[in-house]
């Protein structure tokens, strides 16, 4: 019997566009995760993923609808929902280690749990022995690995990622992209992960949406049956293809039209 | 170009501390020289002298005590409104375009021609700390309002989505992320506030150093004039250097 991870129910978000017409960046979407699955939305630039991750994460104030996070409505960021930036958001005066224990500290963890859990998380994405290392210190992958690991010492039991690795260069993001799912896979939160990179989606996911341009709507849903401990080499197999042609053909009118439309707007 | 001749390249042993006390050795040279050209200028040792026959002197303490005294509270407060009034600058858009055009357009003016209308409103003795907290605050306020607004947005994003207050974001975040620029602000505010204070006195007060080196001038006694000018310039040299290697060193 499955629980229910995240529930978006009839979700929309408008903008109001100043002078112009508003703009909608989310139209009435309605989809459920269940709990401890990993979900990945891929959509053209400007679609509104992002907009969507927000009003997930409490951040943004949807015009209609609700979220609901293990059956109880989000109305604001709560300690149940843990985010991972797109852009670097170490904190460059503070050590990996007080790096990691950062929100915790803000949340009010006791001093003890504080340094036993970042130590512990620190050991799950790989940074032993950069403890006491600044940012400045790091590579961007390994700051984005801090930021993972502040993110999953709040113990969230949801885990928003937009983009987290749009700003590292590809062999980096597919070491870091398996590193994810191994931590995934012991951590068993439930994710939705957003990215614009088609193979990503698919290599990280057990099923991925696909947003159509504005107004953002999720016009197909792909599960992904790929084994559960799939590595990179899985990209060469006619599995992966005939998922990604599939995902590209409904994908690609979208990108058009994006495409078009920002051109006509610039 | 061989391994060697790069490794040899890349160690020029200049020893810091070795140079400055040369290059110090060299101004002391030069004021001497100076000093046997021209009657006004008083020699360094005479110069010294001067200075600590005037420190056995208590009225001449009095003095020190009194410029040292307004300098520091001119300096706290400067510190205190500057940064109160450089958050709600860096923090809020209505203030920013509010008041950025006169914190801009009041900082280019003069201070100093402000000190007539000062003094019947402060006094003698509060006017010239006023003064010091005009010229000590604008470093401050442009310097913390700047260091807020470069901040990336994603620290924003960050405090909102552990929901941190107010006060853990202050300490937290900005404080931190602006230490730098803060710091320059500090600096910069600890000798404007003491330009301020001695420039107020060399119009008008009872007590002070400003008129300590007027009143030398006057009575053409150049030593101890000579010996008033080293000991502010000493003491703001200094502390200038000090707050400087205390900012080169934050991270």
């Amino acid at each position: 019997m499955s629980q229910p991870g995240i529930q978006i129910s009839d979700l929309s978000v408008e903008f109001a566009g100043g002078d112009a017409d508003p703009v909608t960046a989310v139209s009435g979407v309605s989809q459920e995760i269940d709990a401890h699955r990993f979900v990945s939305i891929v959509g053209p630039s400007g679609c509104g993923k992002s907009t969507l991750l927000n009003v997930v994460a409490g951040l943004q104030q949807p015009t209609a609808g609700s979220i609901m996070i293990d059956g109880k409505p989000v109305t604001g960021p709560d300690r149940r929902i843990g985010l991972v930036f797109q852009e670097d958001s170490t904190l460059p005066w503070k050590t990996t280690t007080d790096n990691v224990a950062f929100g915790m500290r803000i949340l009010g963890v006791a001093k003890r749990d504080q340094q036993r859990r970042a130590q512990e998380m620190i050991d799950l994405v790989g940074l032993q022995g950069f403890e006491q290392s600044y940012p400045a210190m790091l590579s961007g992958g390994m700051r984005q690995r801090v930021a993972l690991a502040r993110t999953l010492a709040q113990q969230p039991s949801v885990l928003l990622m937009d983009e987290p690795f749009a700003a590292l260069d590809q062999q980096t993001r597919i070491l870091l992209g398996a590193e994810v799912r191994r931590i995934w896979r012991q951590t068993k939160q439930t994710v939705l992960f957003v990215t614009h990179d088609l193979s990503e989606a698919i290599l990280m996911s057990q099923q991925v949406w696909v947003m159509s341009y504005r107004p953002g709507r999720i016009i197909d849903v792909i599960d992904v049956d790929l084994p559960d401990d799939r590595d990179a080499s899985v990209v060469s197999t006619p599995a992966f293809n005939e998922l990604q042609n599939r995902i590209w053909s409904t994908l690609q009118q979208e990108a058009m039209r994006g495409f078009v439309a920002e051109s006509t707007a610039a | 170009m061989t391994a060697a001749s790069v490794h040899t390249r890349r160690r020029p042993r200049i020893n810091v501390p070795a140079g400055s006390f040369l290059l110090l050795l060299l101004v002391i040279l030069l004021w001497w020289l100076a000093a046997q050209l021209s009657f006004v200028i008083p020699t360094p040792a005479d110069t010294v002298g001067a200075l600590v026959s005037n420190f056995g002197d208590a009225d001449y303490r009095r003095h020190v005590e009194a410029t040292a005294a307004a300098v520091l509270v001119a300096f706290l407060v400067a510190g205190l409104l500057g940064v109160l009034l450089g958050l709600a600058l860096g923090l809020s858009k209505w203030v920013r375009i509010i008041f950025e055009p006169l914190v801009v357009g009041f900082n280019g003016v003069p201070k100093i021609v402000l000190y007539p209308v000062l003094l019947p409103i402060f006094s003698l003795s509060g006017s010239k700390i006023v003064m010091g907290v005009l010229f000590g605050l604008f470093p401050i306020l442009i310097n913390v309002a700047a260091g807020i607004r470069d901040m990336p947005a994603v620290y924003w994003k960050l405090a909102r989505s552990v929901n941190a207050n107010w006060w853990q974001v202050l300490t937290q975040i900005i404080v931190p992320a602006i230490r730098r620029p803060l710091l320059t602000g500090v600096r910069l505010a600890a000798s404007l506030s003491a330009v301020g204070v001695v420039l107020a006195e060399f119009f008008s007060t009872r007590f002070g150093l400003g008129r300590v080196v007027l009143r030398a001038y006057g009575n053409g006694n150049y030593p101890d004039m000579m010996a008033t000018i080293l000991l502010l310039i000493s003491v703001a040299f200094i502390v200038s250097l000090l707050l400087w290697r205390w900012e080169r060193k934050t991270r």
